[in-house]
């Protein structure tokens, strides 16, 4: 029963990072309509930007995570600007909706900055030093509580209640759910579109840059392939948990952690990934929009 | 000279064909306004079946062919029944789960496949017979494109609801377009495990789907013979930058590829703009 409940914490800090991965990328796919492949590479760039900060400024662990995430932030809207401003308003008919383009130019930033997050690393993967993050164990009872995945699951609550708080009940969200829905009809309706699109990638960006720190420091692995790991289980949750609610992202994201380590502690480690795909199948077939998803109607 | 060189980028003239196979195969679904992926899958079913009935019955490659472009026009009928019922955003991200469940399934089924070691196919396909049957692939795009249905699809594409109104039946059109590229991509999966003699997981994952799908928005993506150019300059982008900037190749290639889609974003080869020059 202990071993149950110490598997149930791993799987929910491990699902806590594809939940946050996977509300960065729902947002942007959501609101910005793109398929975005350069997605994992800031987290892998978060992760190296706050490694950095570590070891060539001494900075403690808040600051530490303060500058991934604004590094992830910031590399979101330079590849928003160069990649996928020049595309919008042109090309394609509007079902597409460019997004075939910023689907292109975003794997021509993946393939970039993954090579270049190499060079950064010396093709290999490097490792917070011990001191520099929270590593004290606390203890429930019996039960021992790494206080990294309790940061990790917190950080994950408030980042995904902070974003469901922004886009659902603010002034603001409704703008980014209208250039979500339509940019032409926002603009009309005194929406600066630009100005939601500029935040709406920052905030993705930095999203995912929490969970390639987070990430890099509870995996000890800081590296391209960090943003990969992320990107591919992420991209899970958002299909299952729906793109367009922050909730049902989170949620899945949490829910694929906990299957992953359960599955392999009490079932077997090579059906894992199985069994995560199985899921998403089933997903796609039985409730193709999503936990939270319901069912849109549009006129042509 | 011209012989060194020809000998040093024969295989490459290979994989170029091999990878226009797949950007034809994605571009018959993105004609009919489906962006999809699953093409990667039709490529894997082609490839394990075709190579399993070349390793068993010891037929040539040539005869498995049409075998490995049947099993993935019926995966891809299968694909176009459970998927076609939803909409643009979420079937690429289901066409791109199914590129990452079909990983695992091959890692799975090793009686298939030989999971994680994978098959080895030792059998020898010239760059002729590959030619041929390139030329082949495009004649019958062609002859598609100018056919009821190339136009029919066309329509379908600009706007669904027009062409429904129309009388062109856009489901069954779209369910057309998948079984063709579903052929399409299951030879193309069985020729590029004759190029390369040796199939694995990793062998139809998400780089070629990414490949197949940059081939075709490279090369335009409003007729067909933007997918075959985009894959021939896809596959040598890499080759030329190798050779050019060996330190920074993969940079390079992404900054190529990024200044090709902003400043083309219609792809290289666009009908439109043709036009255009001749209504002058």
């Amino acid at each position: 029963m202990l071993l149950f409940v110490e598997q149930l914490v791993n799987g929910c800090a491990l699902g806590s990072l594809y939940a946050l991965f996977a509300v960065g990328f729902g947002l942007v796919f959501a609101t910005l309509g793109i398929l975005n492949a350069a997605h994992g590479t800031y987290a892998s760039w978060a992760a190296i930007a706050a490694l950095a900060a570590v070891q060539h400024l001494g900075a403690p662990f808040p600051l530490a995570v303060a500058a991934g995430v604004v590094a992830g932030g910031l590399l979101a809207l330079l590849v928003d600007q160069i990649a996928f401003q020049p595309l919008r308003g042109r090309g394609g008919p509007a079902k597409e909706g460019g997004m075939l383009g910023a689907l292109i130019t975003s794997i021509a930033f993946w393939i970039m900055l993954d090579s270049l997050a190499g060079f950064a690393t010396g093709q290999q993967s490097l490792n917070f030093p011990a001191d520099s993050y929270p590593a004290r164990m606390l203890h429930l009872g019996a039960l021992p509580l790494p206080s990294m995945q309790l940061v990790t699951i917190a950080a994950m609550l408030l980042a995904t209640a902070g974003i469901h708080a922004l886009v659902r009940h603010s002034r603001f969200g409704a703008a980014m759910r209208a250039v979500g829905w339509n940019g032409a009809a926002a603009a009309l309706g005194g929406v600066n579109p630009r100005v939601v699109i500029v935040v709406t990638a920052f905030l993705a960006g930095a999203t995912s840059g929490l969970a390639g720190v987070l990430g890099g420091i509870s995996t000890q692995n800081v590296s391209f392939t960090l943003g990969e790991g992320l990107m591919l289980k992420g991209f899970a949750a958002v299909v299952v948990g729906g793109y367009d609610d922050v909730r049902g992202a989170a949620i899945a994201g949490v829910a694929l952690g906990i299957l992953e380590v359960m599955s392999a502690q009490y079932l077997s480690t090579s059906l894992r990934d199985g069994i995560t795909y199985a899921l998403l199948l089933g997903f796609l077939l039985l409730r193709p929009r999503g936990l939270f998803g319901r069912a849109a109607f549009l006129r042509a | 000279m011209l012989a060194d060189l020809w000998a040093a980028y024969q295989s490459s003239v290979g994989f170029a064909m091999v990878n226009v196979f797949f950007a034809l195969s994605t571009y018959a679904v993105l004609s009919a306004g489906v962006l999809s992926f699953a093409s990667v899958s039709y490529a894997a079913f082609g490839g394990f079946i075709g190579a399993q009935l070349v390793l068993n019955t010891g037929i040539s490659p040539l005869l498995a062919l049409p075998v490995s472009a049947v099993a993935g026009a019926l995966l891809a009928y299968a694909v176009a029944l459970l998927f076609l019922r939803l909409d643009g955003h979420w079937m690429a991200l289901a066409s791109l789960a199914l590129v990452l469940m079909t990983r695992v399934v091959v890692l799975n089924a090793p009686t298939l496949t030989g999971g994680v070691n994978g098959l080895s196919l030792p059998v020898d396909l010239s760059l002729a017979t590959l030619t041929v049957l390139l030329l082949l692939l495009m004649l019958v795009f062609h002859r598609l494109s100018g056919s009821w249905y190339g136009i029919a699809v066309r329509a379908v594409r600009e706007d669904p609801a027009v062409a429904a109104s129309l009388g062109m039946p856009a489901r069954r059109l779209q369910t057309i377009a998948f079984v063709i590229s579903g052929a399409v991509g299951g030879a193309g999966g069985m020729l590029l495990a004759a190029m390369l003699q040796f199939i694995s997981p990793d062998t139809y994952f998400i780089n070629i789907a990414f490949t197949m799908i940059a081939a075709v928005v490279l090369g335009g993506s409003y007729h067909w013979a933007g997918a075959v150019a985009g894959a021939f300059v896809f596959t040598a982008l890499p080759v030329v930058m190798q050779a050019v900037l060996p330190q920074i190749q993969d940079v390079a290639n992404g900054a190529a590829l990024l200044a090709i889609m902003v400043f083309l974003p219609r792809g290289l080869i666009d009908p439109r703009a043709w036009r255009l020059r001749h209504a002058r």
